[in-house]
């Protein structure tokens, strides 16, 4: 009698577990995020830019202040497949990678590029990564969330 | 050594399309659709500027290698358009250009219309300038002349024949006028009219300077006749009639910002005329019909005239219808004559051309005449003769009858 009591007991807890495992398991899979061009934003007086198109606003005063510039003219902004934000501009030494969360983007990766400066930088979505084009000194640097490939 | 140069141009075709890969590799998307919208924001500028079909059809061209050269970037501008897409967009800008294209041809056409015009214009205002001339000299000899009757007849003729040219000329020109301008749809007469600043003379200054020489002719006029007044007051009615079908047409198409008040003006000019024409033309058809021996009650309208004719003939129908003698027939000859060989036949379409006298009052005094003609005959005493004698001899015979029995 206790052994049929614990089967039954067993069973319930499979059952309940099995209900809660599908409520939390709905996931959609191959999310295209990719911005097909990069946005060109010029900050205002407080250092916020406005993506009108792609709907995001954000301030990039942590982003100078880790680059130790003081202003840009514009910034260049770009999202990859997998969602992750690239962020960069003219003299900045690094490519920033930015994973999006709740009212934050978070930072990924610093990507150094180059110790001199970029001189006029620009982003690509290709199929697979992402493509910086410094339009300055002609070179290009394929990248993704984890660096230089 | 034809092995190496081989496999020289192979090294360097290999390096060019690497080079152009590099180049390729270092193009920024970004700036491809942006350098489009440039391209395609000039095109469209130029297209709105384009004054020329020639210009439009090398910005077609242009168009065309835009297309071409940003084809291959269709991806990234249907991406930078979006809703739009860079066929939408091409086809757009060239519908553009080709409104453009048929908007221009409009404009080279009314351009030529212009031109035209222009060019009539000038042709006319010289010919007239001509005439004018010639008829000024006229008068100045016929004024030298007076004391050669001869040579002032000779002048004068001359100088008549001069007036007819004019009234031909001008007549032939609002001909055209009406030909071009009565049946002119309201669109065409809207192109003409945003195009009037590049006219030196429009049709309308033509008609005053015509209207102005016309009043000059007549206050000046020396050694014309009643003929002359009348085709004078003729070509006055024959403008007039022109006027009424196409003025309004022409001052909205040649004076659009003031159409009304120049429409005032030319009519007050056109009563001068006709008062300047009427002026002389009552006192010479008084001064003819005198010479006629015939002697109308004074006269200074078309209806004063035609009244005064009236009672003419009624009165002397009258005096017919009382004692139809041989003088009351000889008042009735002279009119009749008078009547049918000169009024009718020289001055009658004048007369009526010139709003003197209408086919309808023309025709009273026809039939007033013929009445008149027949009271005015003189009655024969012959016959009233022959019946007495007749009498006498019926008489005598039914007295000799009576007698022999």
């Amino acid at each position: 009698m206790k052994r049929t009591t614990f089967l039954h007991s067993i069973m319930i807890l499979v059952l309940v577990a099995g209900t809660l495992a599908c409520g939390t398991s709905l996931v959609i899979e191959d999310v295209d995020y990719s911005q097909p061009l990069e946005s060109v934003l010029v900050p205002d007086a407080n250092n916020q830019v406005h993506d009108q198109r792609y709907a995001i606003k954000l301030s990039i005063t942590p982003v100078l202040q880790e680059e130790g510039i003081s202003g840009v003219d514009e910034i260049r902004l770009i999202r990859n497949r997998a969602g992750f934000y690239f962020i960069t501009a003219s003299r900045f030494s690094h490519v920033y990678v930015f994973e999006p969360d709740d009212g934050e983007l978070k930072l990924k990766r610093k990507i150094e590029i180059t110790g001199d400066g970029l001189g006029q930088p620009a982003f690509n979505q290709r199929n697979t990564h992402i493509e910086l084009v410094d339009m300055a000194s002609g070179r290009t640097y394929n990248i993704d969330q984890n660096g230089i490939r | 050594m034809r092995n190496l140069y081989k496999t020289y141009i192979s090294i360097l075709t290999l390096f060019l399309l690497f080079a152009a890969s590099s180049v390729y590799a270092q193009q920024s998307d970004y700036q491809i659709q942006q350098d489009f919208r440039a391209e395609l924001t000039e095109l469209l500028s130029r297209v709105e500027l384009a004054v020329t079909a020639e210009e439009l059809d090398a910005i077609n061209s242009e168009i065309d290698a835009l297309q071409q050269q940003y084809s291959e970037h269709s991806g990234i501008i249907d991406a930078a358009l979006y809703p739009e897409t860079f066929e939408s967009t091409i086809t757009n800008i060239r519908e553009i250009r080709l409104s453009a294209f048929n908007n221009l041809a409009v404009i080279e056409q009314l351009n030529e219309q212009i031109e035209g015009l222009s060019a009539e214009m000038d042709l006319f205002r010289n010919r007239l300038a001509q005439m004018t001339q010639e008829t000024t000299s006229l008068q100045q000899q016929i004024e030298r002349a007076e004391a050669n009757e001869r040579r002032q007849a000779s002048l004068i003729r001359q100088y008549r024949q001069n007036i007819e040219q004019r009234d031909n000329f001008v007549s032939e020109f609002l001909q055209e006028l009406l030909s071009k301008y009565q049946r002119m749809d309201s669109a065409t007469q809207q192109e003409i009219a945003e195009g009037i600043d590049r006219l030196d003379q429009n049709p309308l200054d033509m008609i005053r300077t015509i209207i102005t020489e016309y009043i000059q002719i007549a206050d000046q006029s020396t050694g014309l006749q009643t003929p002359d007044y009348v085709a004078m007051r003729a070509q006055h009615g024959y403008f007039e009639s022109v006027w009424s079908q196409i003025g309004e047409r022409l001052t909205t198409t040649f004076a659009p910002d003031s159409p009304v008040q120049v429409r005032q003006e030319i009519s007050d000019m056109l009563a001068a005329w006709l008062a300047s024409v009427d002026n002389k033309l009552w006192g010479s058809l008084t001064t003819a019909f005198n010479q006629n021996g015939i002697n109308l009650q004074p006269f200074a309208t078309p209806d004063d005239f035609n009244t005064a004719l009236n009672t003419f003939v009624d009165r002397a129908y009258e005096i017919s219808l009382e004692s139809n003698n041989e003088a009351d027939y000889e008042v009735f000859r002279n009119f009749r004559d008078f009547w049918n060989n000169t009024v009718k036949a020289s001055w009658g379409e004048a007369l009526i051309t010139g709003n003197i006298l209408s086919p309808a009052q023309i025709a009273t005094i026809d039939i007033k005449l013929n009445d008149w003609g027949e009271a005015a005959q003189p009655t024969s005493n012959l016959m009233f003769i022959l019946f007495l004698i007749s009498m006498a001899v019926i008489v005598l015979l039914v007295v000799l009858l009576i007698v022999r029995k």
